[in-house]
């Protein structure tokens, strides 16, 4: 499992951060968080770009328990080790998963799907024993729900896909300058109306259709736009930018504001890719 | 929105944000702290937005997110306004009613919280004792703002203190101010937090940093991810504060990676204040600079150790350094830094809006202000909980953390994380305060307090906590690096069953050095979990090392199958079923008479410990129904088939031992003994041998032929049996020695009732429970008539109760019982058996006196109970509620609430200490003071249950055994693992075997009228088998052969 590293993404993430104090831990966690652990190679481009001896850079490596220098599986599973999952059973917890698994704590399946790690504590000890698979806690485990999670975590992506599922409904946007409608009823998904708007970075400027279902992350586009490109959105309409004014906690890119008919607005990172999405009805 | 440049903009916006809020409008506030959302607080969350939108209704009804409001237990969950009602653990199809309630101000009763013991429904939050009896000064914010909209905060009385402090305090004058409060350290060691700051001011030198030690690394503490969630502007006004008064321009959160939202939170209100001109250049116009920036930290409990954590703020490996200096002389990049904890920054804008006298009239002497504890572990209601310094442990965990779960029973706390230590039960009414604390051994540490019952093995703890330490340690110190790792070892021996008592001397020193050469706080405090525990539970320590047994069935090589290390007889109940699952009930029948003598007996009045250990329970599914299979193997089997195989020994053949009666005790130590070859001679003062088997347990339960048959069994040519002569009037125990007798053996058990002592008792009509049990069972005489009242939970109670509704001139029976229905001692088979008979239960009455005519009762006054405090036993105590006596007409009365030995057959005639009516020996050995008198059974232990009778008879003729060889009696101890190999009836256990039990069937209460017929039948061929096949064969981890392993874990489908 020999990952391909692209000097440049990882000098960008150095750049982003070498100015800033404890610079060397967030870049760090940034390049694992883009190869999913810390790849030789890119040790070694940080290491040239901000001067700390690659040494050095291993020794903070394998300091913190949240980096990898081994590939890690599709999907991360996580059982809390703390005080208060440990009174409530949860080595019993962690041994169904390595049985399930057929690996150790701290190994990856043989596949590639799982890695199967602990946790000191997750900070959710009145639900003990907690486990965690990307990001999804499990609350009060018990030994007979474990395979049920680990199959559950193998078949869904975290998106909502389902059209019947209740927590799926279509919102109804308008462009919060000339309060047009931006609902293209020729266009469904799902039998909804898309959302239509103005798509533009790099040279390309053309159009683009979101999914109305609120929690769909489904587009379609003129063009094919790489993950990661942060996206201008304009109203096809009034051909207003359709700007928040405010940063993605999650990614630093802009977010968009679109007004959601019956009250309130949402808010959409512009980054491809980034799931951050906040619907506002209001204080 | 334009930036605010002077405080006068600041409290315009805040009163137009006030102004704009709409008192009457209804409003669903939705908990979306981390606990909440694990429990899908976002799908609520969801649901409500998509009602709302769907129904028109965003301008009629407000909807808030908010963080962590500290009832974990109960997410997801919503409170309403107007009322502040609460509706828990709802469901997404819950939603509509809820919108429905909150616009027409009627609740939606049936999702309303439930009180847990009362069953009464709270309409509001106020109600909620969990609530009720907190002081949440901090834990309130959170519940009236959405933490990433800066205008809750506002309106909530946000960055006043900062203005406050703004419009004319000296630095020296907020330091003042803290140093009033009295504010101390909230995240370890309670350092007083003006004495911290004043050391920074003082520091010369332009750039200067605070820091918010986010690094919550406690394991159980969970309280500053919280307020970091839910209310993260109030740790940037401490912040601010904080940085004007030591004059710092610059901040840093310092936060664990693992809180991903605290995160989020954080980042937003940072951009949020600086937008609006609270934080960075020129703060409301002020020209004060300081701004604040996250550092996130990658995982290494230890960098919660302040000098630590500035070394991973300087992106180095997170190794703490000598101090001094301290970091308020030299911390991040060298410069002066002052390092708080979230909570306590959190409390910095309290105290100053406050005022530090305000603030300090909360707490204690010497600890101020309010505490957030996460109370989780083994309690009913799990969540965080903020009561004034000083609340005593009693009331965090009882009152507002509910009590034990499942029926449990508390044991300890354990207070501080790693560094704190354990506290038991016996100290529950410590005032939480930094210095008592301390005094006992614990810290108050960042506020974590696992609770721990009888199901926590405190060795295990230890090693848990040492194993953690050992991991963490960042190995800078040899005697920290080696010390946990060694300290871990002994442990672990200690619980795999190689300990020694040694090891807990050495464990003791190794604490001490490691705690006296370490550097840092994580060695200097290493030793805490485990000195406290070797405090509190040495006996629990030397249970493992001398007994090889974990009472509390964590340690897995000290225990094997549950089922098994259960049983007091250390019958192979994993094997019996394994057997009866292969259809080999013969040999099922051996194993189970290879332990027990009584098997049949068993099969039917067995407490049945293996089923309440049984691993089944552990996956949510009904244990396993031993005693039922027991039953099965037992019904298809002849006592007197089985043979047992007996020893030849000239030495033991010329030895004669006494056995003083004839229970199931008196009766296993004869058998025994004899099977070793001795000869024995049973003393009986009842006309019949079987002790309470034949006089106390009714027939109903027990049928009288089902007893013989097995004392038939076991009476043989060594053993000889005398009825009708009894201990104390016929003959005393010199007597025996003198007559040649070479060991005594007393096992006369417990028939002696005690007494209420309260006016009438002596009257007519008013009978002890084991007179009225004897009179009935051994000579059929019925003393109950009429109405019949009972007093006492426990079996013999019950037995009495349902002897008496069967006896002919009874027209009804009624059991008093002082406690709650759940305290009932009795088996919960026996009171739903009672109940579907027809008796009446009346719980928290107390009878205070006897009412009669002629000498005979008539009546009986009793007095109704309130629950009180909770007393040595865990339970809360029944407090008589005055002006409530009220009186039953009654006829007959039967008092059951203990029994004890006969005074007169035992002490006296023993020249034997007797305490509160029982023989006091050595649990172990069952030695007397007296040589060669052992004593087992009831008349040591006081009323309890057969199967401990069975094994103090086995004990006891192991112990005679060695005594009379002259050797020493204290048998070393063997663990009891299983050992022998079944091979299962189906080749891989099935997965998913039925959550349910297969029931029992039972005679029809129509049946039962007046009847003394066996109730409990016996299971079909097919419904044994079924249940056997349900056991999870914990033994196989032990017995299977290699090559018997299974070769591949199932394969896992549907990956995509």
């Amino acid at each position: 499992m020999k990952t391909r590293i692209n000097p440049e993404d990882v000098l960008r993430i150095v750049d982003k951060h070498n100015d800033s104090q404890g610079a060397v831990i967030s870049i760090l966690e940034d390049v694992q968080a883009m190869y999913n652990y810390l790849p030789e190679a890119a040790l070694k481009i940080i290491s040239h770009r901000t001067g700390r001896s690659l040494v050095d850079l291993f020794g903070v490596a394998t300091f913190y328990s949240s980096f990898s220098l081994e590939p890690r599986g599709r999907h991360i599973a996580s059982v809390c080790m703390g005080t208060a999952c440990h009174v409530r059973g949860s080595p019993k917890i962690l041994a169904n998963f390595e049985r399930d698994l057929r690996v150790k704590a701290g190994q990856t399946s043989d596949d590639g799907e799982f890695s199967l790690s602990t946790v000191n504590c997750l900070g959710a000890c009145a639900l003990g024993p907690v486990a965690v698979i990307d990001g999804d806690y499990y609350r009060n485990v018990k030994d007979s729900d474990v395979s049920g999670i680990l199959d559950r975590a193998s078949r869904i992506n975290g998106a909502l896909r389902i059209p019947d599922d209740e927590r799926v409904f279509a919102v109804n946007v308008s462009c919060p300058n000339c309060n047009r409608s931006l609902m293209n009823d020729e266009y469904l998904l799902d039998g909804y109306p898309m959302v239509r708007v103005t798509a533009s970075f790099g040279r390309k400027h053309g159009w683009m259709r979101l999914s109305s279902l609120y929690g769909d992350y489904r587009i379609r586009s003129e063009y094919q736009i790489p993950k990661g490109v942060i996206v201008h959105f304009f109203c096809p309409r009034c051909h207003a930018e359709l700007r928040s004014g405010r940063l993605c906690p999650d990614c630093d890119a802009p977010t968009i504001l679109l007004l959601v008919r019956g009250g309130g607005t949402i808010q959409l990172c512009s980054r491809r890719g980034c799931k951050q999405h906040l619907l506002d009805l209001g204080a | 929105m334009p930036r605010l440049s002077s405080l006068a903009e600041l409290q315009l916006l805040r009163r137009r944000i006030r102004d704009s809020v709409s008192k009457s409008k209804p409003r669903i506030t939705v908990c979306a702290g981390t606990a909440c959302q694990a429990s899908g607080a976002n799908d609520v969350q969801r649901i409500v937005k998509r009602h709302l939108l769907e129904h028109d209704l965003v301008d009629r009804i407000g909807l808030r997110i908010t963080g962590c409001h500290g009832f974990c237990e109960m997410g997801p969950f919503v409170v309403t306004e107007p009322g502040g009602m609460f509706y828990p653990k709802i469901g997404i199809h819950d939603v509509p009613a809820i919108v429905s309630a909150a616009l027409s101000g009627e609740p939606a009763e049936y999702l309303l919280y439930r009180d847990s013991v009362t069953g009464t429904v709270c309409k509001c939050m106020d109600e909620i004792p969990f609530f009720s009896k907190q002081q949440r000064t901090l834990l309130s914010r959170n519940q009236r703002l959405d933490p990433i909209r800066l205008f809750d905060y506002l309106a909530d009385g946000g960055y006043e203190a900062l203005a406050k402090v703004l419009s004319g305090f000296a630095p020296e004058a907020i330091i003042d101010e803290i140093r009033r409060s009295g504010l101390r350290g909230r995240g370890g060691a309670g350092f007083h937090t003006s004495e911290k700051w004043d050391m920074a001011r003082r520091q010369a030198g332009d750039v200067k940093y605070v820091v918010c030690n986010a690094d919550e690394g406690d394991p159980g503490a969970y309280m500053d991810r919280s307020i970091l969630e839910g209310n993260p502007h109030s740790v940037i006004e401490g912040m601010i504060i904080g940085g004007i008064a030591i004059g710092a321009t610059e901040g840093f959160v310092f936060v664990r990676h693992e809180y991903p939202l605290a995160i989020k939170h954080v980042l937003i209100a940072l951009r949020l204040a600086r937008e609006f001109g609270l934080l960075g250049m020129d703060i409301l116009g002020t020209g004060i600079d300081f701004d604040i920036s996250i550092v996130k930290s990658a995982g290494a409990f230890v960098c919660g150790e302040e000098t630590a954590l500035i070394r991973t703020i300087e992106g180095m490996v997170g190794e703490p350094r000598q101090r001094p200096p301290f970091p308020t002389e030299r911390g991040v990049n060298g410069k002066p830094t002052c390092i708080n904890n979230v909570e306590t920054w959190a409390n910095v804008p309290i105290v100053i809006a406050q005022g530090g006298d305000a603030y300090a009239h909360v707490g204690t002497e010497t600890s101020k202000g309010t505490k957030v504890f996460s109370v989780v572990g083994k309690v009913k209601h799990t969540g965080l909980v903020e009561v004034p310094m000083g609340t005593t442990i009693k009331e965090i965990v009882y009152e507002i953390g509910g009590g034990p779960q499942d029926g449990g029973k508390i044991k300890a706390v354990q207070i501080g994380g790693p560094s704190g230590g354990c506290i038991p039960h016996r100290r529950f009414d410590l005032p939480i305060d930094y210095d008592s604390l301390s005094q006992a051994g614990a810290i108050m540490g960042s506020g974590g307090m696992i609770v721990m019952d009888q199901g926590t093995c405190m060795v295990d703890v230890a090693k848990y906590f040492m194993s953690f330490l050992k991991d963490e340690s960042c190995g800078k110190c040899f005697t920290c690096r080696k010390g946990t790792q060694r300290m871990w070892e002994l442990l672990d021996d200690i619980t795999e069953g190689k300990g020694t008592l040694a090891h807990l001397d050495l464990l003791e020193t190794l604490g001490k050095t490691v705690a006296e050469t370490s550097m840092c706080g994580l060695g200097q405090s290493a030793a805490n979990p485990v000195l406290s525990t070797l405090r509190y539970f040495r006996a629990e320590y030397e249970r493992h090392i001398i007994d090889l047994r974990c009472d509390a069935f964590v340690c897995e090589n000290l225990t094997g199958a549950p089922c098994q290390a259960a049983c007091p007889v250390g019958t192979e109940a994993w094997r019996y079923a394994a057997l009866i699952a292969r259809g080999e009930y013969d040999a099922a029948y051996r194993v189970i008479r290879e332990a027990n003598t009584f098997p049949s007996v068993c099969a039917r009045v067995c407490d049945h410990r293996c089923e309440q250990h049984c691993r089944l329970l552990t996956t949510g599914h009904d244990p396993l129904a031993l005693r039922a299979l027991k039953r099965f193997v037992t019904d298809r089997s002849d006592p007197a088939a089985y043979k047992p195989e007996r020893r030849d020994d000239p030495v033991a053949a010329s030895m004669r031992v006494a056995v003083v009666g004839s229970g199931p005790a008196g009766l296993t130590a004869a058998h025994n003994l004899s099977l070793r070859g001795y000869k024995t001679t049973v003393f009986e003062a009842d006309d019949q041998p079987g002790g309470l088997l034949t006089s106390g347990i009714p027939t109903f339960r027990l049928p009288r032929e089902v007893v013989q048959k097995e004392i038939d069994a076991l009476i043989d040519e060594n053993i000889t049996l005398l009825c009708s002569i009894t201990l104390g009037s016929d003959f005393t125990v010199d007597d025996l020695f003198r007559d040649g007798f070479d060991a005594v053996f007393l096992a006369v058990g417990a028939h002696e009732s005690w007494r209420m002592d309260i006016p009438g008792e002596d009257m007519a009509g008013v009978y002890p429970s084991m007179e009225f049990l004897k009179a009935w069972n051994l000579r059929g005489e019925s003393l109950a008539v009429g109405n019949v009242g009972v007093i006492g939970g426990g079996n013999s109670a019950l037995d009495a109760a349902r002897v008496a509704l069967r006896q002919k001139d009874v027209t009804g029976v009624t059991i008093f019982y002082r406690r709650t229905r759940q305290e009932m001692p009795a088996f919960e088979e026996e009171i739903q058996g009672a109940l579907e008979e027809g008796i009446k239960l009346e719980t928290l009455a107390t009878p205070i006196e006897l009412h009669g005519e002629n000498g005979h009762i008539t009546a009986g006054e009793f007095v109704v109970n309130e629950l009180g405090d909770v007393d040595g036993s865990g339970r809360r105590r029944p407090v008589k509620k005055l002006g409530s006596e009220y009186k039953v007409p009654l006829d007959t009365l039967i008092v059951a609430i203990s029994e004890a030995a006969s005074e007169i057959g035992a002490a006296h005639s023993t020249g034997l200490e007797m305490r509160d009516g029982t023989i006091t020996v050595d649990k172990r050995t069952l030695s007397t003071g007296r040589p060669g008198v052992f004593a087992g059974g009831d008349v040591v232990t006081g009323p309890n249950t057969v199967i401990d009778a069975i094994a103090a008879g086995k004990r006891a003729a192991q112990v005679i055994d060695l005594y009379l060889r002259e050797r020493d009696v204290a048998v070393p101890a063997e663990p009891i693992l299983p050992r022998v190999y079944v091979e299962p009836a189906v080749s891989e256990p099935a997965h998913d075997v039925p959550a349910t039990r297969a029931s029992m069937p039972t005679l029809p209460t129509e049946q039962r009228h007046k009847s003394f017929i066996e109730i409990e039948g016996t299971f079909s061929e097919e419904a044994a088998t079924r249940e056997a096949s349900r056991c999870l064969r914990c033994d196989l981890e032990f017995t299977r052969p290699p090559q018997a392993r299974p070769s591949l874990a199932r394969s896992r489908g549907g990956d995509a």
